[in-house]
């Protein structure tokens, strides 16, 4: 019923090669061959690796080409259709209408045969795993451009979307936000750039322990000279934020987001390209992001907040590292600025500090102990220094608390390692949740959360003053319906 | 109900059926008799030296206080607080018994309403109402009613929904 009159296609035989080369169908056998492993040995040396390695190349190759021989996908005119498996058949048939987004990416090895990947998201609501996406692996650019286009240009044009407002089939491009090198030089104040660098750093390290004594050359002593320690300091930082930089520009070379008709269409990647295409329509909203590192340079990455998209923390990012004054034009662009954010009470302030010393106060206390019975005069100290720098952190915490809402949209703010900023439109409120805790109705407070079927779910105004919530979402929810939480 | 300030927005109209009391001092029966047969097999099984007397004292309280708050207060507060309604245009619960939640889904945004009925829910003749939306923390449950008007509450809130449905996300 579903493809009259298209034949299911294949993807291009190159990607056998691919495949092979990467050992992408026989990675599933290495649970099995690793026993088989133990019980033959290694013994012999050198003709077993080399049997091995002709043995799993074999089976790889012969995987790629079963897998491949038993692949087929049809872009009928209501739905897409792929069938595969090995032994058990696999139908899987998606409406087109249920298409939320395409994207087309080139890992390197690919795009040296000329070959894309193509991941159409077909997400409903959140109940989002990898489930919800096929994967057209290996077909020519060509096909690939192909197949995007006619996803995207068939689903239903007539949908009811009363705050769109781009013409309908215009092949208009407008380039909404491009690349400059020199926003690479945030990076090293980025957790997330900084994180696989620091990863690479501990498993060397782990090596290293691991290599016999007699290996590794004697270069620290028994006690490590305060001198060497600087001096490793001075090499390691420069290089962990080289490390963060290259990192950052492999992930975000070339990044340009331009808006294409009814879709924004971002384009990243040094060495695996990646074309992602979101559809306006289902745009409701974006985060602003900062992290602790990012606000000192008045860096922040902007994501989209679209409805029904799978893996939406990578999928959704329209900046990925830029200046504030870039994110908050761009996130302009998706929605309307609901104007300044209102403070939250001193009550909140009072919370965030008790909660950002407790920890502390609870490491001096049981430090005093510790110091008292075990001698363990550092406990306390740490303590000490901990409940100190709580200070700040409860301040910081509270600082980026706030909320407000405006004619058509809303947005609330919180965190301190990463502070985010949520701007939604009304309409994309389904629902609100009202918490209260003994001790925020002590103090007046109620946590108000917003709950949205796009991006996490729930967008919270931490701490508000309980008296301003019946006010807040009845200004920030389409509708009469808010009002039943009116007193 | 709360002594120290006016809640943050209006509380539901409808309170729960009188059965959800027996039916949540049944479950903290059976949570209680859980914590006594643990803190038997500890008081039985380690030996007189591996544990000071004080800390078994203190695990005897730990059980004896659990039995009397879930069996003996629990359930009263909690039956107190849960209230639900159905408005004309809205569904809106209130649970918690120490911090407490208001939900308000509209009926224009209900994706979905499932009626499930648990083992214990069987017993008492309850069951709880589960209108799902578009989000995941956008879920309003109204927990233990009695089966026949939860029945009744779901199909309505469904016909309803198709009614009024908009874009639903």
């Amino acid at each position: 019923m579903i493809d009259a009159g298209t034949q299911p296609r294949r993807t291009s035989p190159r990607v056998v090669l691919v495949h092979t080369a990467t050992f992408r169908q026989a990675r599933q056998l290495v649970p099995v061959l690793i026993p088989v492993a133990a019980v033959v040995g290694l013994g012999d040396g050198l003709l077993t690796v080399v049997v091995m390695a002709v043995v799993i190349t074999a089976l790889s190759l012969a995987g790629a080409v079963l897998s491949w021989w038993r692949f087929g996908y049809a872009d009928g005119p209501t739905a897409v259709v792929v069938t595969r498996g090995l032994l058990a058949r696999s139908v899987r048939t998606v409406p087109n209408d249920r298409i939320r987004g395409v994207e087309v990416e080139a890992p390197p090895l690919h795009r040296l045969l000329g070959l894309v990947r193509v991941r159409i998201d077909a997400a409903a609501g959140s109940v989002g795993t990898n489930e919800e996406e096929l994967v057209v692996d290996g077909v020519p650019r060509a096909e690939g451009d192909r197949l995007r286009t006619r996803l995207l240009a068939r689903r239903p044009t007539g949908a009811p979307a009363p705050d769109a407002e781009q013409p309908p089939e215009a092949p208009v491009e407008e380039e909404l936000s491009r690349f400059r090198p020199r926003w690479l030089l945030y990076a090293p104040l980025v957790g997330s750039y900084l994180v696989v660098p620091l990863a690479a750093v501990g498993t060397l390290f782990r090596l290293v322990q691991e290599l016999p004594d007699a290996v590794v050359p004697d270069l620290i002593g028994p006690e490590p000279s305060p001198h060497l320690l600087v001096a490793g300091l001075v090499v390691a930082v420069p290089l962990l934020a080289l490390a963060a930089v290259v990192g950052a520009a492999v992930v975000n070379w070339g990044y340009r987001l331009v808006r294409r008709g009814g879709s924004l269409v971002a384009v990243r990647g040094l060495l695996t390209r990646r074309h992602t295409e979101l559809e306006v329509d289902r745009i409701r909203g974006g985060t602003l992001s900062e992290g602790l590192g990012m606000r000192w340079v008045r860096a922040a990455r902007v994501n989209a907040l679209v409805t029904g998209l799978g893996q939406a923390h990578r999928r959704g990012q329209l900046l990925p590292l830029g200046p504030r004054a870039e994110a908050v034009r761009l996130l302009g662009r998706l929605v309307e600025d609901p104007g300044p954010l209102t403070g939250h009470p001193p009550a909140a302030l009072r919370r965030r500090l008790v909660r950002a010393l407790a920890a502390g106060l609870l490491v001096t206390a049981a430090g005093t102990w510790a110091a008292t019975v075990l001698g363990w005069w550092w406990v306390p100290v740490a303590g000490v220094v901990l409940t100190v720098l709580g200070v700040p952190m409860g301040i910081g915490r509270f600082r980026a608390l706030g909320h407000g809402a405006g004619p058509r949209s809303f947005s609330v703010r919180s965190g301190w390692l990463v502070r985010e900023q949520a701007v939604l439109q009304r309409r994309a409120v389904v629902g609100w949740q009202v918490r209260q805790s003994v001790f925020q109705r002590r103090a007046g407070l109620a946590t108000v959360v917003a709950c949205v079927g796009a991006g996490s779910g729930g967008y919270a105004a931490v701490d508000m003053a309980a008296a301003e919530v019946p006010g807040f979402t009845a200004a920030a929810s389409s509708g009469t319906w808010a009002g039943t939480l009116a007193p | 109900m709360t002594a120290d300030a006016p809640a943050p927005v209006r509380d539901p109209a409808w309170s729960l059926s009188r059965s959800a009391i027996g039916l949540w001092v049944t479950e903290g029966v059976i949570g209680a008799l859980f914590w006594v047969v643990v803190v038997t097999a500890v008081l039985v099984f380690v030996p007189e030296g591996g544990l000071p007397s004080p800390l078994r004292w203190a695990l005897v309280a730990f059980a004896v206080l659990e039995a009397a708050v879930t069996i003996g207060i629990r359930p009263w507060v909690r039956y107190r607080v849960h209230r639900w309604e159905v408005t004309g245009e809205a569904v809106y619960t209130l649970t918690g018994w120490l911090t407490r939640t208001w939900t308000l889904v509209p009926i224009s945004r209900i994706q979905t309403v499932d009626v499930t009925r648990g083992v214990l829910q069987q017993l008492f003749g309850l069951a709880t109402v589960a209108v799902l939306t578009a989000s995941s923390q956008g879920t309003v449950r109204v927990l233990h009613l009695e089966a026949d008007v939860a029945q009744r509450v779901a199909d309505d809130l469904a016909r309803r929904a198709e009614l009024v449905r908009d874009e639903a996300t």
